[in-house]
């Protein structure tokens, strides 16, 4: 079925008794770099969630109803289930956006097509530069949900401004700084996953050469990255991860090394464990880093490493945290902060033992009102004070 | 509480408001909020007796001829954009006024140079039609259209019509292409 500029079809009457299709989308526009992204709105036709956003550096949304994917012959597009698709959801919207110069005039010809779950075509909306003047950004087409039936809208329509535009009109602001592109994702070859409290790995020497610099990284969720002119949207994020440990050293003596009271430790000398600088914004992408020099290991009796919330709502269940511990040669180990309590700004997340030389990782991620209360619960016998950073 | 009728519904004005005289036809329509020409609609009612035609020209009234020969009928104005809030047009009915060999009053809306424009009622978001007793202010009947209509760029929102001593409003919703001129034609204008 060929579907012109403005018209509106019912889903059902394209793809009888499935929710379940995919978008296929090819645009030729010689010069031009053409971005695709799927936006999932609210019923106010907001933004309100921007995991919602479905592109390139974001290829699925929380609920997979929406994922990236190019049916075979298309340059680009969406895989969707309208029955996996979260409730929250009543609109998609299927945007092109120019990247540096270009208006949508320029762009030669292009179609969306929606293909059914075998792979033909149920619909087509063709389009050319003729349909469209300066913009820089479009909403090509909708799909939403009217009156509890979901509809197709080929829509045509956009914005001169481009995609600054297009998130505006979603209710998004824009960062008025750009932030740079996120690296490229690691890729892990070997991981331990810590799942339960009381679960523990140990770690030994190999050949007797000590442990190398072992890495502790704090990651969360912050709004993701979008690159160029996007910047992220304000509002998601705000919540100020901090790490920090507990130390006891062989010979009896302790510390606490955090960036609260500024005790970032040091690698070279006791109590040779070193926090990276505080990055309160959150716009660091590598999370929070403590460092333990493992040559002095021996040196060492147990780290119990915990992250707080220094300023801000404890809101655990939004961040997400990860703590990531990377040893030379090893497998990494992996601890996620789960069981929230919302209540508590202080998570003891991993407790280190030194066990005849070997590193005994053992998973805690309990919860407690203050570092204090932490240090009372596992008697390590700090003396507290209040601090400032 | 104002009847919410569907398209193809029709609801009984004179039972709903007993004495009904003096009666707004209230039309709205979300502005563009994207970037590109304005959609400039109008509003225009064909005063028809029981053939469906205009008795004479006069009683075609639009934008360029705002009032009935008989004054029942006044257009209030044209709202080139379709910004504000609640009605971007509205149609004064003076019912006891009314001719009676009028039987039917149509309401449609044109998109004003649609075709140049490339555009139609598929790009027209949230369009109603509302039925206000203007005496007492109370909203009688309203229809929301479904947008099941899409690429056309005439649409007859809804009639009002005589039942009897009663009139009537029909949720009609119909979409025709061709415009403003294919519409006239239909009930029997003379366009030039």
């Amino acid at each position: 079925m060929d579907i012109r500029l403005g018209q509106r079809v019912k889903i059902a009457d394209l793809l009888p008794g499935a929710g379940k299709f995919s978008i296929g989308l090819k645009i030729d526009a010689p010069g031009l770099v053409i971005d695709l992204s799927c936006f999932g709105l609210d019923d106010q036709g907001k933004l309100s969630d921007d995991r919602y956003m479905t592109f390139y550096n974001q290829p699925t949304t929380p609920c997979g109803g929406v994922k990236l994917y190019t049916p075979p012959g298309d340059r680009a597009g969406f895989a969707v289930n309208l029955q996996k698709l979260s409730a929250g959801i009543a609109r998609l919207v299927i945007t092109a956006s120019i990247e540096g110069e270009g208006v949508m005039s320029k762009l030669q010809s292009g179609y969306l097509r929606l293909v059914d779950e075998a792979g033909h075509e149920a619909a087509r909306f063709s389009f050319s530069g003729a349909d469209f003047q300066a913009e820089r950004a479009l909403m090509l087409a909708e799909i939403y949900r009217k009156d509890g039936v979901w509809r197709l809208s080929a829509t045509g329509q956009g914005f001169n401004g481009g995609l600054d535009a297009l998130v505006r009109h979603f209710g998004g602001e824009v960062a008025p700084a750009a932030e740079p592109p996120p690296p490229p994702k690691t890729v892990s070859l070997s991981k331990i996953t810590l799942e339960k409290r009381g679960n523990t790995v140990s770690l030994e020497k190999k050949g007797g050469a000590d442990h190398g610099e072992i890495l502790i990284n704090l990651n969360w969720h912050r709004p993701p990255a979008k690159k160029g002119l996007f910047g992220g949207f304000s509002g998601g994020g705000g919540v100020d991860l901090d790490l920090g440990c507990l130390v006891t050293m062989r010979d009896g003596s302790k510390g606490c090394i955090q960036a609260l009271g500024n005790t970032f430790g040091a690698l070279n000398r006791p109590p040779f464990v070193q926090l990276d600088g505080d990055d309160r914004t959150g716009a660091s992408l590598g999370g929070e880093n403590l460092r333990i020099n493992g040559a002095h290991w021996d040196d060492l009796q147990r780290i119990l490493v915990y992250a707080f919330i220094y300023e801000g709502v404890p809101n655990w269940s939004s961040t997400d945290a990860v703590v990531i511990l990377r040893t030379p040669g090893q497998p990494e180990i992996e601890v996620r902060l789960d069981s929230h309590d919302d209540r508590r700004t202080c998570c003891a997340i991993a407790l280190l033992e030194n066990q005849g030389g070997s590193i005994k990782i053992g998973k805690e991620v309990v919860y407690f009102a203050s570092q204090r209360e932490m240090d009372q619960a596992y008697r390590w016998g700090l003396n507290w004070i209040e601090g400032n950073k | 509480m104002a009847i919410t009728l569907q398209k193809g519904g029709n609801v009984n004005l004179s039972k709903e408001a007993p004495n009904l005289a003096h009666m707004l036809i209230g039309l709205g329509w979300d502005a563009r909020s994207t970037d590109g020409q304005d959609f400039d609609l109008d509003a225009s009612l064909f005063m028809v007796g029981a053939d469906n035609k205009v008795p004479n020209d006069a009683f075609f009234i639009f934008y360029n001829q705002p009032k009935s020969p008989d004054g029942s009928v006044e257009h209030t104005g044209d709202n080139l954009t379709g910004s504000g809030d609640g009605d971007d047009e509205a149609i004064k009915v003076d019912l006891k006024r009314a001719p009676p060999e009028i039987q039917k009053l149509v309401v449609a809306v044109t998109i004003h140079d649609a075709e140049a424009r490339k555009q139609n009622f598929g790009q027209v978001a949230n369009a109603f039609i509302r039925i206000v007793n203007m005496d007492n202010n109370v909203e009688i009947a309203r229809f929301d259209l479904s947008e099941d209509y899409s690429t056309e760029t005439a649409m007859i929102f809804g009639e009002v019509y005589r039942n009897g001593a009663d009139w009537k409003f029909r949720a009609v919703g119909q979409g025709f292409s061709g415009g403003l001129r294919a519409l006239a034609l239909q009930h029997g204008v003379h366009v030039g």
